[in-house]
């Protein structure tokens, strides 16, 4: 009977959202790196953070993916199969920067590393040309995301300048890696510029409609400016 | 306006006076907020309220000031007199007048003739003949890879997953040799035998011409291996050396054979094995 009490209490006081996850996690900064590891990561990467057929070699991220996967949430997982989405950060950005550090020292070097981003060095213009080249195809022209065949690419404006950097250097999920041949470090900064840029653009418009795009803005002009324009013929053509 | 008009005229009149001295100040407006440094929506309001107010004015004139329809005038009959008829029939050709009637009518044909002539002169400006150009990009035996801004490409450089558009060394921004280079886990690549040593350590290029209708292929989704063009989703599977597997390209995409200098840098092996870009009319 009090063992039951007890049990409703615990469930009552539970808390409201993510309850398995918690559970599973009493306080990540408590236990040490390695054991985090091992409970959250070893899973699907293996023990040696060298990959299993349910997810890649640590090796080839490098520590720049390790870091944007955990710092932007998308890591760890709780199953296998979920979907991998951008989430609030399961650990301490001192646990992240602990963890990192056990996993580069676990598989030694290999991916690029976490990319140091200087903004005062990027060009916003070289920038915008940059991403319309490279990443509006996938990411969209305003930074909103798109679909793709079978994936979509996520929305640019949440993601920090490094964890921009992270992105292109290293090439999370679908997306390519973007090496020194491709972009250089100045180009990096500069694209990174004006992906935060776009979170705030000058819209000279003054009326951006969302940021959905130039076929939102056709279909706007198309109904209300044709609208208008049949109805004022009416009017021209009516005989009084 | 007479003193007897109706009161609605007067009003009409009344108003289309407004609306043209409305439609000035708003251009007078325009004019000063862009002598004044300009400010997109302001001037785009202004502009706008003057080209309504002088388009309404100008319709409430036409509306009441003008004269009323409908109207109606009267067509002349269209066909000639009798006598019209009977004088153009007698003097249509006057017999005896021609005096050397077969030079008249040789010189017509000649002129005719040279005429038609000189119109088959333009068909030689449809060449030069392209000759073998389709079937040509500016990719040798031996070019260096270089990126647009024209650094030379170090294979180094490339990472695992790594995309990097390159073009002939001597070409920058080159239309038809553009390539993407991309480098997969070798042990991913099942590429067909004749092929094998195209792709050293898994750096495989393709020509970034769509062959469905000239589009840049430039978005490589790396889990999957394709390469998927923007325009009309055609996917290309850029692990079995280009086979088209979704949307309307029916053609592989052109593999660049390349290799890597004792350098280290991405030269080509040669040009393509294959015409690059859209089916053209007598394309093998």
């Amino acid at each position: 009977m009090v063992g039951c009490a007890v049990f409703a209490v615990a469930w009552l006081l539970r808390p409201a959202s993510g309850g398995a996850q918690e559970a599973a996690r009493p306080h990540p900064d408590a236990t040490d790196t390695r054991s985090i590891f091992l409970r959250d990561c070893a899973t699907c990467h293996g023990a040696d953070g060298r990959g299993t057929e349910l997810a890649p070699d640590l090796k080839d991220a490098g520590a720049g993916l390790v870091d944007y996967y955990l710092l932007t949430g998308r890591m760890p997982l709780r199953d296998p199969s979920d979907r991998v989405q951008r989430g609030t950060p399961a650990y301490s950005p001192a646990t992240i920067r602990r963890l990192v550090r056990y996993v580069s020292d676990l598989v030694g070097p290999g991916g690029p590393p976490i990319p140091h981003v200087d903004l005062a060095r990027g060009n916003l213009a070289r920038g915008g040309t940059l991403y319309r080249l490279q990443c509006a195809a996938c990411h969209a022209w305003s930074g909103g995301g798109g679909a793709l065949l079978h994936v979509d690419a996520p929305s640019t404006h949440p993601a920090t300048p490094t964890q921009i950097a992270e992105a292109v250097r290293g090439g999370p999920g679908n997306m390519p890696a973007f090496g020194q041949a491709a972009l250089t470090r100045s180009q990096v900064d500069s694209v990174v510029r004006y992906v935060r840029y776009l979170r705030q653009p000058d819209d000279r418009g003054g009326l951006p409609l969302w940021h959905l795009g130039p076929l939102a803005e056709g279909a706007v002009a198309v109904f209300l400016g044709l609208g208008a324009l049949v109805f004022s013929t009416r009017w021209i053509g009516t005989r009084t | 306006m007479t003193s007897g008009a109706p009161r609605r005229l007067l009003v009409a009149e009344r108003v289309a006076t407004a609306c043209f001295l409305l439609a000035a100040l708003a251009a007078i407006g325009l004019a000063v907020v862009y002598a004044l440094g300009g400010q997109a929506q302001l001037e785009g309001a202004l502009l706008g309220v003057a080209l309504l107010t002088l388009g309404t004015g100008l319709i409430l004139w036409a509306h009441h000031f003008l004269a009323r329809g409908p109207f109606e005038e009267h067509r002349e009959k269209l066909a000639s007199s009798e006598l019209e008829r009977e004088e153009f029939e007698e003097s249509f050709e006057r017999q005896g007048v021609v005096t050397r009637r077969r030079l008249l009518l040789g010189s017509f044909i000649g002129a005719v003739g040279a005429l038609g002539v000189a119109f088959l002169f333009p068909v030689r400006s449809l060449g030069p003949n392209p000759g073998k150009t389709l079937q040509r990009t500016p990719w040798r035996r031996g070019s260096h890879a270089i990126t647009e801004d024209g650094r030379r490409v170090r294979a180094a450089d490339v990472p695992l997953e790594g995309l990097v558009t390159i073009f002939p060394e001597g070409h920058p921004g080159s239309a038809d040799g553009q390539v993407v280079l991309i480098r997969v886990h070798p042990r991913r690549l099942r590429l067909p035998p004749h092929r094998r040593d195209w792709a050293p350590d898994g750096l495989v290029a393709y020509s970034k011409v769509c062959t469905h209708a000239g589009c840049p292929v430039g978005l490589y989704q790396t889990k999957l291996g394709e390469l998927l063009c923007p325009c009309h989703q055609s996917s290309f599977d850029a692990l079995t050396g280009g086979d088209p597997v979704f949307g309307p390209a029916a053609r592989a995409l052109p593999q660049l054979p390349i290799a890597i200098d004792s350098d280290g840098f991405v030269i080509a092996q040669s040009d393509f094995h294959e015409p690059i870009g859209p089916t053209y009319w007598n394309r093998p």
